[in-house]
């Protein structure tokens, strides 16, 4: 069990009358791809939310590395390994896209070089075939650059475990190809990966392991085959074919 | 414009935009640190300076606070005054602090010790304000500060048996000069040393790694916080800075420097506005743009107190005159918001902008930007072709 990376314990999130995560429980292992699906409102933001440190679970514990990081500020959750993306990209405007990348790198690590983080950050937007834009603010962005830029932003934060929201909503063919890569090199450098999306083709296609949500509760948890013909599932998000 | 761009290659291919900068502001200090000197100019010009560098710190230490921490606080002109009415207070009254035996008369604080206790109070009151405001943001932080600025201007001005209410608190006197001239020099310095250092101090902060976590922070408080940001930290860092260099220079120009008294007139938030005014116009993202702006429009707007006007084609005046004098009064200041109504909704970055920005020679890092996205695009283009 000493891979264990994330834990989360009963964890639960009430909005007054609403129960927005309800009693949620399960780990995530290095390196474990992991896709997370529900239908809107299934609280998978939420939870999202939860993790990061952005929301304070009503109730149950959260482990990552073995230290409990529930309730705790999300720069202190950022720094003890865990890093996310947002469902609508949020770039620093009226930063430039190496600025971008220099604010993790030095939040992560506040006595390391510029130059060093600089070389980096240019290897990271190089992977994510972004470097040409390095001066560029990143308001001048286009959707799918910003996306390609928040998930660089993430590299320059060594997390052990990333939550990606959304990834490919709004995104050009070419570029969910360099998520797609992007995705792939996070695995191979063994790290663990939530992947969050309505894109059923990307979940199935690189998941390893499926999490669906519904009404806040984790209904379904196993390989993505298994999930998939899941009743209750199929009953909550995927439907039935038009011909059974 | 064919001229300009000639201009512009052959320095680009010289000394360079940033150094050519350099080397200007170099001539300006130089400009500032004669200007006493010229036997010409009345004490009068010479107070008008030494108000346009008190300024010019308050807009420009707003400017790192507003415009680059993007905390739109009302409250600078406050925190100004806590500094200059606490350091009144202590030389004047002294303090006892029964509880732990301590007992300061006003003959054991000296001025220097009474304006570095008012930098400390306004700090001390900057971090009790930065924390209250955490959760605040955009015009709910504006409305609060607003608030608590108006709430120490009527402290101020009904506490009169200790404050002097409407009249204002004198401060000790810094310095102890019998000779007017000499007096107006060394204050002139004195105010432009502090103008310098605290420049250096904020762009110092400003071009370090806490610089670029308060842009974030300006940017997306949560982005910037899921980035690994400790907002809160320097949230309540900002703000204890920004209050204890307006309190030191609150303290320091009523000291006798600028003038002899504080008046709660000075902290009303029309006073707060002009502040807000002289960054706007100047460029609130840049200290330089925003002291630069303060220290202009200071200057501009004494000059236009009385404006000559003469009368062309000829004519002349019943009695004889060709021109005659126009006291402005509250015109200048008419002026003034028209010049940024114009600011506003042409140039947002401030009028100083396109300079300071040609200076730092960002567009050629651009143009050089420009061209290598043409490159990858031709490639890609190539590649559909091949394909």
């Amino acid at each position: 069990m000493s891979d264990i990376q994330l834990e989360l314990n009963q964890i639960s999130k009430r909005f007054g009358g609403n129960q927005a995560v309800d009693h949620v429980s399960f780990s995530v292992t290095q390196p474990e791809l992991i896709g997370m699906i529900g239908p809107n409102g299934a609280g998978k933001t939420t939870l999202t939310n939860l993790m990061s440190g952005m929301l304070k679970p009503s109730g149950g514990t959260i482990y990552l590395n073995g230290r409990r990081i529930d309730g705790h500020a999300p720069y202190e959750v950022t720094r003890a390994g865990l890093g996310r993306t947002f469902q609508v990209t949020r770039a620093l405007n009226r930063m430039t896209v190496m600025e971008n990348m220099l604010v993790p790198g030095l939040a992560h690590n506040p006595s390391a070089r510029r130059d060093n983080l600089q070389e980096r950050a240019r290897d990271i937007l190089s992977l994510l075939t972004i470097e040409h834009l390095t001066n560029e603010y990143s308001r001048a962005l286009s959707g799918g650059q910003r996306k390609l830029l928040e998930l660089g932003r993430l590299l320059m934060l060594d997390p052990l475990v990333i939550i990606l929201d959304e990834p490919f909503a709004g995104v050009h063919p070419r570029l969910q190809e360099t998520i797609y890569k992007y995705i792939d090199r996070v695995y191979q450098d063994g790290k663990a990966i939530i992947l969050i999306s309505h894109n059923m083709g990307a979940v199935f296609e690189l998941s390893h392991r499926l999490i669906v949500l519904n009404f806040g509760a984790l209904i379904a948890d196993g390989d993505p085959q298994t999930v998939k013909n899941d009743p209750a599932v199929i009953d909550a998000y995927l439907g039935h074919d038009e011909d059974e | 414009m064919a001229l300009f761009k000639r201009i512009e290659s052959a320095i680009d291919g010289s000394i360079g935009r940033r150094r050519l900068g350099y080397a200007l502001l170099g001539l300006v200090i130089l400009f500032f640190l004669w200007f006493p000197n010229d036997t010409s100019q009345s004490n009068y010009v010479k107070t008008v300076f030494i108000s346009g560098f008190f300024y010019a710190i308050l807009s420009s230490s707003w400017a790192l606070l507003a415009g680059i921490a993007g905390q739109f606080s009302f409250g600078h002109m406050a925190f100004m005054g806590i500094g200059a009415y606490v350091a009144g207070l202590f030389a004047r009254d002294g303090i006892t602090f029964a509880a732990l035996g301590i007992a300061l008369t006003p003959e054991s604080i000296s001025s220097v010790g009474a304006i570095v206790i008012g930098t400390i109070v306004a700090g001390a009151v900057g971090l009790v304000i930065g924390w209250l405001l955490l959760r605040l943001r955009s015009a709910y932080l504006a409305l609060f500060t607003i608030a608590f600025s108006e709430l120490f201007r009527i402290a101020m001005l009904t506490e009169y048996d200790y404050t002097g209410g409407s009249n204002g608190l004198s401060l000790r006197p810094l310095l102890q000069v019998a000779d007017v001239d000499t007096a107006r020099q060394i204050e002139y310095y004195l105010m432009f040393a502090l103008l310098i250092v605290c420049l250096l101090l904020m762009y110092r902060v400003a071009h370090s790694p806490i610089g670029m976590f308060l842009r974030a922070m300006r940017e997306d408080e949560d982005a910037a916080s899921a980035l690994g940001v400790n907002v809160v930290r320097y949230k309540i860092l900002i703000f204890v800075f920004t209050s204890m260099i307006v309190g030191l220079a609150g303290a320091i120009f009523y000291s006798d420097i600028g003038s002899e008294r504080i008046i709660p007139e000075q902290l009303e938030v029309l006073q707060m506005s002009l502040i807000i005014a002289y960054a706007v116009i100047g460029g609130m993202e840049s200290l330089l743009g925003a002291a630069a702006g303060a220290f202009i429009s200071r200057y501009l707007l004494e000059a236009m107190r009385e404006v000559v006007i003469t009368l062309p084609l000829g004519l002349t005046l019943p009695d004889g005159s060709d021109a005659f004098v126009w006291e402005t009064g509250a015109w200048r200041f008419a002026l003034f918001g028209l010049v940024m109504v114009f600011t506003l909704r042409y140039m947002r970055n401030g009028l100083l902008y396109p300079i300071l920005d040609w200076f730092s020679g960002r567009d050629l890092i651009m143009q050089e930007t420009v061209s290598i996205r043409k490159s990858d695009d031709d490639v890609a283009a190539d590649m559909e072709d091949s394909g």
